[in-house]
């Protein structure tokens, strides 16, 4: 594999650069395991994951608690989530991944049919489910867009190679600054009606539209988006991700309605285009979805599965709003 | 400073994209828009912003009128609003 080694930041720099919910030990460990070419370090934290779900249960009840409720073994779903949680983490610090280059090949995109022609607004809606970075790999297989998120942390995003790749692009949000959020907002709002290409994430926390009903229980749906629709017209494509081994495909699906004058018919409407897709994702790829198991409603947390700031607080550097 | 039509018609659209429920007892341009306040959220503050651009024909710089002092209050909002349109 090809990669771009550029000049690294220093030990001081990245120690410096962890973020208020990664405990030092993780931190550490992340930064220990990243030293390693990709996809070790990933398949190294899976591994972690498993061991430490027999060591510290709560999390091991709570992924088999959920699996009960998925027609699938329950066990083997257990663990399996469990790994799939210290994928995530991985996949969120970016393990291992020096630069753009050498991931091209490991991103497939379906579905780029369903986006409309330049110059129309448009909402690329992903959520936190399956593999980690969407938006980052809509980027490699070519895609351009601004993405509204939070600020990403780990030794790859200090590298020159991946900032270069991003940087031009994004209006990024502090963790819960409601009055920069809104201002963000605001910014994405004008670069819609420029006819912009926006991604954001539609679950999480935050003020919640609507939920969607899946076996295990509910997934939060937030506003923010739904306001930009409203504001702007904008086409709204859902994105969802999962990985085939080391391929992430991304698939964009099509639109969903849109936008009905009448507030409640329209939130039923999207509820339902969401629903379904959602429902069929977790049937397909249930051992991808720990975000549903490990579903914390502490507000300044994302719901990505690895959310728990007090032990492992981990982080998906994407801000949903 | 902001004049008193601003003020009034600011303090309008806050009111009404709080609502009711949420509007203050004794509401007065000092009344915090966020916690303690109006508890307008971001999406709320954005509604409030499109409002004031749509009442005022105007439009906001994000970088420049929409920092957390001019999102503070009524009168910090029209306060801006004024500078802007004067």
């Amino acid at each position: 594999m090809s990669a771009d080694r550029s000049t690294p930041p220093g030990l001081r720099a990245l120690w410096h650069a962890r973020p208020s919910y990664y405990p030092r030990t993780l931190w550490a460990l992340l930064l220990t395991l990243d030293l390693l070419p990709w996809p070790w370090g990933e398949d190294i934290l899976a591994r972690l994951f498993v061991a430490r779900a027999f060591l510290r249960t709560t999390r091991l009840r709570q992924a088999l608690r959920w699996a009960a409720c998925q027609p699938r073994p329950r066990w083997r779903l257990a663990l399996a989530l469990c790994a799939y949680q210290g994928r995530l983490v991985a996949q969120a610090s970016m393990l291992g991944r020096r630069g753009p280059d050498e991931l091209r090949r490991f991103v497939l995109v379906r579905g780029g049919e369903h986006l409309p022609a330049p110059g129309r607004p448009t909402i690329l809606l992903g959520f936190h489910l399956g593999a980690k970075g969407p938006d980052v790999a809509l980027k490699l297989a070519g895609h351009s867009f601004i993405r509204l998120g939070g600020p990403r942390v780990s030794r790859s995003w200090l590298n020159e190679a991946w900032r270069r790749f991003l940087s031009t692009s994004q209006i990024v949000v502090p963790i819960d600054d409601t009055k920069f959020l809104s201002s963000a907002l605001y910014e994405a709002r004008r670069r819609l009606l420029e006819g912009g290409t926006l991604f954001t994430l539609g679950d999480g926390h935050g003020r919640p539209a609507f939920q969607l009903d899946l076996p295990g229980g509910p997934l939060p749906i937030r506003s923010g988006w739904l306001a930009l629709r409203r504001h702007t017209g904008a086409v709204v494509l859902p994105v969802l991700s999962h990985l085939e081994g080391r391929l992430q495909v991304v698939t964009i699906h099509s639109p969903l309605p849109a936008v009905d004058p009448d507030p409640a018919r329209d939130l039923h409407a999207c509820r339902a285009a969401l629903g379904q897709l959602v429902q069929e994702y977790v049937r397909r790829f249930p051992e991808q979805c720990p975000s549903l198991v490990y579903w914390d409603p502490d507000p300044g947390v994302p719901p990505d599965g690895t959310a728990e700031p007090t032990s492992e607080a981990l982080h998906s550097g994407e801000r949903a709003v | 400073m902001s004049d008193d039509s601003v003020l009034k018609r600011v303090d309008a659209i806050v009111a009404r994209v709080a609502g009711p429920a949420r509007l203050p007892r004794d509401p007065t341009p000092e009344t915090p828009l966020g916690e303690g306040g109006y508890w307008l959220d971001s999406v709320d503050l954005l509604e409030v912003i499109v409002a004031c651009e749509q009442e005022f024909g105007m439009s906001f710089d994000t970088n420049d009128d929409l920092s957390e002092e001019s999102l503070s209050t009524v009168r910090s909002l029209a306060d801006t609003i004024t500078r802007k349109t004067r």
